[in-house]
């Protein structure tokens, strides 16, 4: 097993190491000068106008005149000591920037994640383990729909009923001015109710699809068929041989999850002024503040390899027939 | 033998979605009334002569949904077919070769699927020169993964029978192989997973075009969504202008993902 990891470990290393370069490279590679690409193209206009010294000395500092090997060796650098410079729109560096906004979206992201992958599961289980029953007619044409759904159309209609017609929730933004303490908390716990609740019908609607179309598919293999024509009384039969069969892709595609944390809330947030991730990078591309955009982009690609990395281990961990690598897809 | 029946019913609504979509967008300049382009006065709300009232440059919003079936549906088709055919040659290469082509197709997909998609689309958008088909390439370049995965398994499957088997002994050439004998096998599973890219493509562009990212010069559904949005269109109660983007959206994806789904449910 100690082997599958490692090998795991590696391949994921490998991956970064890829992206990061690729990264690079569509830099290097897209027409324009890549100065726009280092520092925005506001502040590049405005440095070209204003101080043309000042420019060359960036040039100059990031290795523009240098051999694209170098420049390449520069930029590696860079990442492993997350230097990725200053961004413009505040003057902070632009770790700093994407870490605090990073913050705003695990807010929202990690609560629709967990709540999601129980409310999910169980709704999914109901609806696999009587497939054509009433609950299993009504539920998957809905969640079939909502999953197709744009999210952008929904949220939409969602802020126009809730926030406009009935205001219940705030319209936009994360927390009213002005408030301190406590009230400050009730304010982002009310402002957040909206968007939180948009990302978690559809990730129910996702999970709800993938547990069901595994307990539906479990429930037709033979060891089913044995257990129950040797008399096990159904709910055995579904918590024993059927649930601990399904958990494990279940639980695999779960922790995969994970990787989205951080991207995957991009537009709800636009579309209610959550000044998250997705809102950064939205606001970055806008302004092409490429530093930024780049430093989310990369930040999220870590993300999605890291949590698939320990959905394999954990899966490695509790899935014997991996421990004998036998019947595992690599 | 119900639920067949159901999915059939699905599936020819969802063909019907299609074919109403197709139709608009074939007879645009017939069923506009106006040039999507012309302006004159904004903010109009619905009557006799703007069926869909005019948006914030007084553009009638009725026709910019007529000419933008055409924008959205080139898109998504488009991005679609980029999407099904990458997949489906890499799929038939590593699935009847195997060995090194495999390794190496397996290892592409894998750093393709690690990349955060919507991300890397935005950046992509962002990096290149606006229009139509930077849009298609930037929408394409990482959605391909999970038709190669699918075809890529049933290919293998086949190759693996007597009939290609004894075709290989006989020194049958591999294209003939390939596109004579496999390729038909697998056409249902590559037309199933065509329709449901053009409707995650579909979707793709909304968002992007909703993030004012898409086409400029010619609106999509999604282009008209973000100038209703961003001109505030929902707190002034302008559902003329809002909503009709979302329900064509909506709908369009709808049908293409009734076609593909119940298409796979058919096939088991």
């Amino acid at each position: 097993m100690w082997k599958h990891v490692l090998k795991k470990v590696v391949i994921a290393l490998a991956t970064i190491y890829l992206i990061i370069t690729i990264s690079f490279v569509l830099v290097h590679v897209m027409p324009g000068d890549p100065v726009i690409h280092l520092v925005g193209q506001e502040e590049y206009y405005y440095l070209l106008d204003n101080d043309p010294a000042y420019l060359e000395k960036l040039i100059e500092k990031y290795g523009l005149n240098d051999s694209l090997q170098v420049q390449y060796l520069k930029y590696l650098k860079s990442i492993v000591t997350l230097d990725f410079g200053i961004a413009y729109s505040n003057q902070r560096p632009v770790v700093e920037n994407v870490f605090s906004a990073s913050k705003w979206t695990l807010m929202l992201s990690v609560p629709v994640w967990i709540l999601g992958g129980i409310i999910g599961a169980v709704l999914g289980v109901i609806a696999g383990w009587r497939p054509g029953k009433l609950f299993d007619k009504i539920m998957t044409p809905i969640f079939l729909v909502i999953h197709t759904m744009p999210s952008n159309c929904l949220s939409l209609l969602l802020l126009m009923i809730f926030s406009y017609k009935l205001r219940i929730f705030p319209i936009n933004g994360m927390v009213s001015a002005g408030t301190q303490g406590f009230a400050r908390f009730l304010s982002i716990l009310d402002h957040m109710c909206l968007p939180l609740i948009i990302l978690l019908i559809f990730r129910v609607a996702g999970d709800f699809m993938l547990m069901k179309s595994t307990v539906s598919q479990i429930r037709s293999e033979e060891y089913i068929l044995t257990a129950r024509s040797k008399g096990l009384p159904g709910k055995n039969v579904l918590f024993i041989h059927v649930m601990k069969n399904a958990m494990v892709p279940y639980l695999t595609s779960f922790l995969m999850q994970m990787g989205g944390l951080l991207s995957g809330s991009m537009i709800v947030e636009v579309v209610f002024g959550w000044k998250g991730m997705g809102m950064l990078m939205y606001n970055a591309v806008q302004n092409r503040d490429f530093p930024t955009a780049q430093f989310c982009f990369l930040l999220s690609a870590v993300c999605v390899v890291g949590s698939n990395l320990l959905s394999d281990i954990i899966n490695a961990a509790v899935d014997p027939r991996i421990k004998t690598g036998g019947a595992h897809e690599a | 033998m119900k639920r067949k029946k159901k999915g059939n019913l699905a599936m020819k609504a969802g063909l019907l979605i299609i074919a109403f979509f197709l139709l608009v967008a074939i007879f645009a300049p017939v069923i506009a009334p106006y040039d999507p382009n012309e302006m004159s006065i904004g903010y109009l709300p619905p009557s006799k002569d703007h069926l869909l009232g005019t948006n914030d440059v007084g553009q009638d919003i009725f026709s910019e949904m007529v000419y933008g079936t055409r924008v959205s549906l080139y898109v998504g088709v488009f991005a679609a077919f980029i999407v099904t055919g990458v997949g489906t040659v890499l799929a038939l290469i590593s699935g009847y070769f195997g060995g090194m082509a495999d390794k190496i197709i397996t290892a592409i997909t894998n750093v393709a699927m690690a990349v955060p998609g919507l991300p890397l689309t935005v950046l992509l958008v962002a990096y290149l020169e606006p229009g139509k088909w930077s849009l298609i390439i930037a929408i394409s370049i990482t959605a391909w993964t999970g038709t190669l995965r699918i075809l890529r398994s049933r290919v293998q499957q086949i190759s693996e029978m007597p009939f290609i088997k004894i075709e290989r002994t006989l020194g049958v050439s591999p294209v003939v192989i390939l596109f004579k004998h496999i390729l038909p096998n697998v056409k249902d599973i590559i037309l199933t997973r065509g329709a449901l890219a053009v409707s995650s493509a579909m979707v793709t562009e909304a968002s992007l075009s909703f993030l004012g990212l898409g086409n400029i010069t010619e609106k999509s559904w999604g282009g008209v969504l973000h100038y209703a949005f961003f001109r505030n269109s929902i707190m002034k109660n302008q559902f003329w202008w809002y909503l009709p983007p979302i329900i064509c959206i909506c709908i369009a994806v709808l049908g293409f993902m009734l076609v593909g789904y119940y298409g796979q449910l058919k096939k088991g």
